[in-house]
């Protein structure tokens, strides 16, 4: 039976001691600065991939990815908490699968922080020579390697200003990309209006659609790039434990990123072939917002600078999502014993946790020098980021199923549309046929990266393997089970985090269930013991 | 130059989808205090609603209001109409009349449940004392709420509730709601 308060005592595993500070655009912001970068990055490849159906490949995997931000909006929304999709493995199939799905997410953040500190510096060293400095003269030879230390100085300063940044609040890194997001989004949409209004021609589009088809696999390859374009919705749950009211503002700000971040994609897409022939996109795979921008009339004066601005800030962003993903992922991990409890631990006076952010910052640090070190590392990261993000979003499928008949009670403010209801254990339970769905989309682009990625393929598992070795040494050197899961009062939990992130309509909602399922069981026991 | 009305018009369908989009997030809703939701959400439990009957004016209401009050979470009516046997008789004693009345009062309630699409059941039942009678259906039938219009003078002056409603208060397993007009005198 369930108290009147809550439906047990409070669980001592929830400490409660990150703080509450991102608001409904801190939220969304967060999940755009890792998105709105990759889009950035992968326009060029996609469109150099599928030609003149671009768009269509956009189109395509934009379906792949709508069903993932539905997946991960129903369960940011029901498990309002640090993780993402980690947690929601941990909840829905256990300690081994938790783990594994953090490995395989933790190598993407890492990835992200290197990635786009070096990417947002290069964009930094366009301005350089206005200031009489010409980044090409600050070189050293490491054997036959051309070592530029100038970038790489202004890229571990970029991740040693980020690291400060998380260390001192949620508020003050929430503020930086609030205010850099809202800029971006301004001056992409800018391109965009001016493009459609003044550049975009509808029947040069239908040509290259007609004459530039691209065959099947070109198509295939092209669209599993958009889906990897698409990759970092999972940080606005992430952030999920420092959103007010997250269970009412979660679904809200992942629905429009799902819907922005794919009208902002086919609309670059379509708006590039109508301007710019797509081999012209080939030849510039590095900088196709620049490339676009230039051929607009009106802009294109300020398309350099701007763009750079642009590519330096967005980058910058992305990095500042995978310092705090990264970091928001093992401290969950930690908490719930997966890793060792050291990186439990959150600063008294800036109520962040300190040391998994420099950690796994030092990690991207060491990442961001191999990358420096050998002309391919960049290559394998981008690889291995695709590797980390598919697998993750697999096993978040599987935990979304699975969860649907395991805790039926916990209330979902958002649920994932096309639902079958079936019997199951004297419920009827809301199966999700888009769940299926986006196993299966997903499980593709996992099978294509694993085909097509030659370094992915050998880097991306050799990391998940490594992780699953410590996860074994960890468990056994504290005495606990490897193949079996920790016992944890979920209802407890479940009742705390709903309570603390003020969403009391949702802890009413909950705690009724409880009681109706409570007395239903009792009932049940009653007649077996009259029989 | 504008190049293409096409353009413009995807231009426009742009900024509006986005202005929307970002719109519609910004704007939360309020928050509910802790003891606002409680009570929401425990009145949207309330699934089974036994409703004692007689036929007259004020228990109709009493129906009517159990009718709106179970409509948003589709809650099940269940309709009691208690014969109340004198002691002298026994309880399967015929009375015609008594159950003529009981049938109409029934329907009377399934009639306006049908109005407002609700699920229910109907119950007729003979008991020494309709109070203890309608606390015992309370309990058999897992009923979340009674709902009971009574009538608008009861015996004596200084007596708010006549002997049914007062057991029914006194000893109902679950939520008791009693509606009463206002008398002669108070209006």
């Amino acid at each position: 039976m369930v108290s009147d308060n809550t439906s047990t005592p409070p669980s001592p595993e929830l400490p409660h001691e990150l703080r509450r500070d991102i608001t409904v655009w801190g939220s969304y912001m967060w999940g755009y600065a890792d998105v709105g970068a990759d889009i950035y990055a992968a326009l060029g490849l996609v469109i150099a991939a599928a030609q003149g159906a671009a768009s269509l490949a956009f189109a395509a995997a934009g379906i792949v990815y709508i069903m993932i931000g539905f997946a991960y909006t129903e369960l940011a929304a029901t498990y309002p908490v640090a993780g993402g999709g980690h947690y929601f493995a941990l909840r829905g199939l256990g300690d081994f699968w938790g783990f594994t799905t953090g490995v395989a997410l933790l190598l993407d953040y890492t990835i992200d922080i290197a990635l786009f500190a070096v990417a947002s510096a290069g964009y930094v060293n366009f301005f350089l020579p206005y200031f009489g400095i010409e980044p090409s003269h600050f070189v050293f030879m490491l054997g036959s390697l051309k070592i530029n230390y100038l970038w790489l100085s202004e890229s571990f300063a970029f991740i040693l200003f980020l690291i400060w940044l998380n260390i001192i609040g949620i508020k003050e890194s929430s503020l930086f990309n609030e205010l850099i997001g809202a800029f971006d989004i301004s001056i992409e949409s800018s391109v965009i209006i001016f493009g459609f209004l003044f550049a975009w021609k509808p029947e040069y589009l239908i040509q290259q659609w007609q004459t530039s088809f691209p065959t099947l696999h070109q198509f295939m390859y092209g669209s599993s790039l958009g889906i990897i374009s698409f990759v970092g919705l999972e940080s606005i749950s992430q952030a999920a434990q420092e959103t007010k009211r997250p269970a009412t503002i979660i679904p809200r700000t992942s629905v429009t990123l799902i819907f922005t971040v794919f009208i902002f994609a086919t609309a670059f897409s379509t708006l590039s072939l109508g301007v710019l022939p797509w081999q012209t996109f080939q030849q510039h795979i590095g900088d196709p917002i620049a490339t676009l921008a230039h051929a607009i009339p009106y802009i294109g004066l300020f398309a350099g600078p701007v763009t750079a601005l642009l590519g330096a800030t967005i980058l910058l962003i992305s990095a500042n999502s995978g310092v705090m993903s990264a970091s928001r992922l093992t401290y969950s991990m930690s908490e719930f014993g997966l890793i060792t409890k050291w990186f439990d631990k959150v600063s008294p006076k800036y109520r962040t946790p300190v040391r998994t952010i420099v950690v796994f910052s030092v990690i991207g640090i060491v990442e961001m020098l191999l990358s420096f070190l050998t002309p391919q590392a960049m290559d394998t990261l981008g690889n291995m980021y695709a590797f980390g993000a598919t697998l993750g979003y697999l096993i978040v499928f599987v935990a979304l199923i699975r969860l649907r008949f395991s805790d039926p009670y916990t209330p979902r403010p958002y649920k994932m549309p096309l639902n079958l209801k079936i019997h199951y254990k004297d419920r009827i339970v809301d199966f999700p046929v888009l769940g299926i769905l986006g196993f299966l989309g997903v499980g593709m682009v996992l099978f294509e990266v694993i085909l097509t990625h030659k370094i992915g393929r050998i880097a991306g598992p050799a990391w998940v393997v490594l992780g699953i070795v410590y996860f074994i040494y960890f468990k056994k050197k504290n005495n606990m089970p490897v193949t079996k899961s920790i016992e944890r009062n979920w209802e407890a939990h479940q009742m705390d985090v709903l309570i603390s992130a003020e969403e009391f309509d949702l802890a009413e909602e909950y705690r009724i269930a409880l009681k109706e399922r409570d007395e239903k069981l009792k009932k049940h026991e009653q007649i077996k013991t009259d029989r | 130059m504008i190049q293409s009305t096409l353009g413009v018009i995807i231009a426009a369908f742009f900024l509006i989808s986005i202005i929307s989009l970002l719109w519609w997030m910004l704007h939360v809703p309020p928050i509910i205090p802790q003891v606002a939701a409680r009570a929401h959400r425990e009145v949207e439990a309330l699934k089974n609603l036994l409703i004692p009957t007689q036929g007259m004016a004020y228990s109709e209401r009493g129906v009517e209001l159990a009718c709106r009050l179970g409509t948003e979470q589709n809650a099940t009516l269940i309709f009691a109409y208690v014969i109340e046997v004198p002691r002298t008789l026994p309880l399967n004693a015929e009375m015609e009349n008594e159950d003529k009345v009981a049938q109409e009062a029934i329907s009377h309630g399934e009639q306006l449940a049908a109005l407002h699409k609700m699920k229910n059941k109907s119950l007729i039942v003979r008991s020494r004392s309709a109070g203890e009678e309608i606390v015992k259906l309370a309990r058999e039938q897992d009923a979340d709420v009674i709902v009971m219009g009574i009538r608008q003078h009861i015996g004596l002056k200084e007596n708010i509730l006549g002997r049914t409603s007062d057991i029914v208060l006194r000893k109902a397993p679950c939520e008791v709601i009693i509606d009463k007009l206002p008398g002669e005198e108070e209006t």
